[in-house]
């Protein structure tokens, strides 16, 4: 919108204005502008643009690193989708750890923003305790976490369920629960920053309108229904989309918990495989470059269709509003 | 209208602040849920400082009975190639023999990476957030829409080709191929220019009459009044690059040119071989990330205030 703006010509541009249209004169005057644009042009262009191209290539060939490839088509994207089935398990298992992380990040983060929104030093000082998580991010944290979950009795989870009367387990050992340890670990690491952002939202709702409701009568769960939810809208989707995004991308917890030996990603029965870590063991563990190339276009396929999904749902949500 | 004459007689809309019990009963789960979040951190501190013994101890002890230094330095850990002692790990600071300065090699790479990343992708990213708002240069436009576009494309697309690249350019196992593929940070061109399109352009346009050149302008006017949303993005690249793990994994071979994340998931593995290593693994993990704790707290009201930013420009 503001591109138009700044689009139309200004007469105080640039000194020299009519000669402006011929070629070597506009090298001249914008001669600095593209000098400027050229670090980042350069960069974008060896570092994205090309290896992207490659990218599409690669996915089309059969390519092993060590001889040159040659291409099969789309033989690598139908034995993805027809046939790999650890691929289907990664898929799986990567949807469902999204709906879980997305959703819970998302409603703990509300609540929490709903609760400690002000500026009172309770209120921040909570908020810190919630954010403090998303700031420390990283591979020393999932050590942290792999340490809870150790499989032998004095690890924390074994403590915390015998305390309530469970039994020492071997938490990273049992399918069902790898699932959830990374929805835990990504609530953990995450329902304070949306608290951040949401508690900005928020903020920036005008207090008359909350004022007037109350005069009127309505609830304050009224009030959060037809006043917060509606006007936060912006920000809800931001964060929807934003984490979504982030989530299809789950690579570090998923190699760093499970992983016994270089060669093995996925936890056990591949339970905690996900599409990134199926990605690497393809391409940097069995060098199989064509095919995780196939498998990088997919996830973006993937990421593409559910954002334009979510935008969709989100617009007719707004529809729904008015 | 209505809304302001409403505010004009606020006094008459404010009731008196009451403390609400039954809101501060409600919040009672919330202040338990805040105990939980920062158990990890306590486990992770704690463990740091206990001794192999008392690492295994069943149940375990939540405040060190016995607090030792042992995790990061302990002198009665067997040389290399000696008889191994349960008791007695190597700690922090005596792995890693092969490399000068162990331990303490990768915080400086890493803090040394960190620093160039930061430093030269937001000068890179602000010459180019210039060039697409303030200047009429034609083009400028498709550019933008390229460099938008290419958001949406999850980098580990271009990551087995960028391996690929930078292995013919013969770069692997350097820093220089560790550091130049990142340095176009496109979310960040995004960001500022987002953020350059609020500020008037007749600031810019005087500098012209005036006659100072574009590299001028954009060093003495647009980056002073980019500062806040430079520091916002400064602190996003900086703690990225801080916890950057899997391209260095695949891109870095040499222990010394390792980082922080690299060492710590190569902690994890001797982990496995031998438990009692885990307070040395928790150890170098509370030293990887008490400088991110220490930076937030240093500079928390941008961290907030750059979130927000990025919520509500997008």
């Amino acid at each position: 919108m503001t591109l138009k703006q700044t689009a139309a010509p200004k007469p105080d541009a640039a000194p020299v204005r009519r000669t402006a249209g011929r070629p070597s004169h506009r090298l001249q005057r914008y001669g600095p502008a593209y000098a400027m644009l050229l670090p980042f042009a350069l960069l974008f262009i060896v570092f994205l643009v090309y290896p992207l191209i490659r990218s599409v290539y690669y996915s089309l060939t059969d390519f092993n690193a060590i001889r040159p490839p040659t291409f099969v088509g789309f033989d690598n994207f139908a034995e993805l989708i027809a046939n790999d089935d650890r691929f289907h398990k990664a898929v799986w298992n990567t949807v469902k750890y999204v709906i879980g992380s997305v959703t819970l990040t998302m409603v703990l983060g509300l609540l929490l923003a709903v609760a400690f929104k002000s500026t009172s030093l309770r209120d921040r000082l909570m908020r810190t305790v919630f954010f403090l998580p998303s700031v420390s991010a990283g591979v020393g944290v999932v050590l942290v976490w792999k340490w809870i979950f150790m499989v032998d009795s004095w690890g924390l989870a074994n403590t915390v369920a015998r305390f309530f009367g469970g039994e020492n387990k071997s938490w990273l050992a049992d399918p069902a629960v790898s699932i959830p340890i990374l929805v835990t670990m990504a609530v953990w690491g995450g329902a304070g920053y949306a608290m951040v952002l949401f508690v900005a939202g928020i903020n920036a709702i005008p207090d008359e309108l909350y004022e007037q409701a109350s005069i009127d009568g309505a609830s304050k769960a009224r009030q959060f229904w037809h006043i917060t939810l509606p006007l936060l809208r912006p920000v809800l989707v931001f964060v929807f989309i934003t984490s979504t995004i982030g989530a299809f991308q789950i690579f570090e917890p998923v190699y760093l918990l499970w992983r016994r030996s270089a060669s093995i990603v996925g936890g056990p029965l591949d339970s905690a495989l996900t599409i990134v870590p199926y990605l690497y063991d393809m391409g940097f563990n069995r060098f199989q470059l064509g095919y995780a190339s196939a498998i990088a276009w997919i996830l973006f396929a993937i990421i593409f269709l559910v954002t334009l999904v979510q935008l969709r749902v989100t617009k007719t949500f707004k529809e729904f509003d008015r | 209208m209505s809304v302001d004459t409403l505010s004009t007689a606020g006094t008459v809309v404010k009731r008196p602040k009451k403390i609400n019990a039954g809101a501060e009963l409600a919040r009672l789960p919330l202040y338990l849920w805040a105990a939980v979040v920062l158990i990890p951190f306590w486990w992770m501190i704690i463990a740091a400082f206990k001794s192999v013994p008392e690492l295994m101890r069943n149940p375990p002890t939540f405040f060190p009975q016995d607090p030792s230094l042992d995790s990061f330095y302990d002198p009665n850990a067997p040389a290399a190639g000696g008889e191994p002692n349960p008791d007695a790990v190597p700690g922090v600071f005596q792995r890693w023999p092969d490399v000068a300065g162990g331990f303490l090699r990768f915080a400086l790479n890493t803090f040394g990476v960190t620093v160039v990343v930061t430093v030269a992708s937001l000068l890179i990213a602000s010459l180019a957030a210039y060039m697409l708002t303030k200047t009429a240069a034609p083009g400028r436009r498709t550019v933008f829409v390229v460099v938008i576009s290419s958001m949406m494309i999850p980098w580990q697309v271009s990551l087995i080709p960028n391996y690929l690249l930078v292995s013919d350019l013969g770069m692997t196992d350097s820093y220089l191929g560790y550091i130049v593929p990142g340095l176009a940070k496109s979310f960040v061109v995004f960001f500022l220019v987002q953020y350059l399109r609020s500020i008037p352009d007749e600031l810019v346009h005087a500098a012209r009459v005036d006659g100072a050149s574009e590299w001028r302008i954009w060093w003495q006017i647009v980056l002073p009044l980019l500062r806040p949303a430079l520091a916002a993005m400064a602190i996003f690249v900086a703690l990225g690059e801080w916890n950057n793990f899997l391209w260095p994994l695949i891109i870095i071979r040499t222990e010394e040119l390792f980082n922080l994340p690299i060492a710590l998931s190569n902690l994890s593995n001797a982990i496995v071989s031998s438990p009692g290593s885990m307070g040395v693994a928790m150890a170098a993990s509370m030293m990887a990330t008490l400088p991110t704790v220490v930076f937030f707290f240093l500079f928390q009201k941008h961290f907030i205030k750059g979130i927000a930013l990025s919520g509500i420009k997008a």
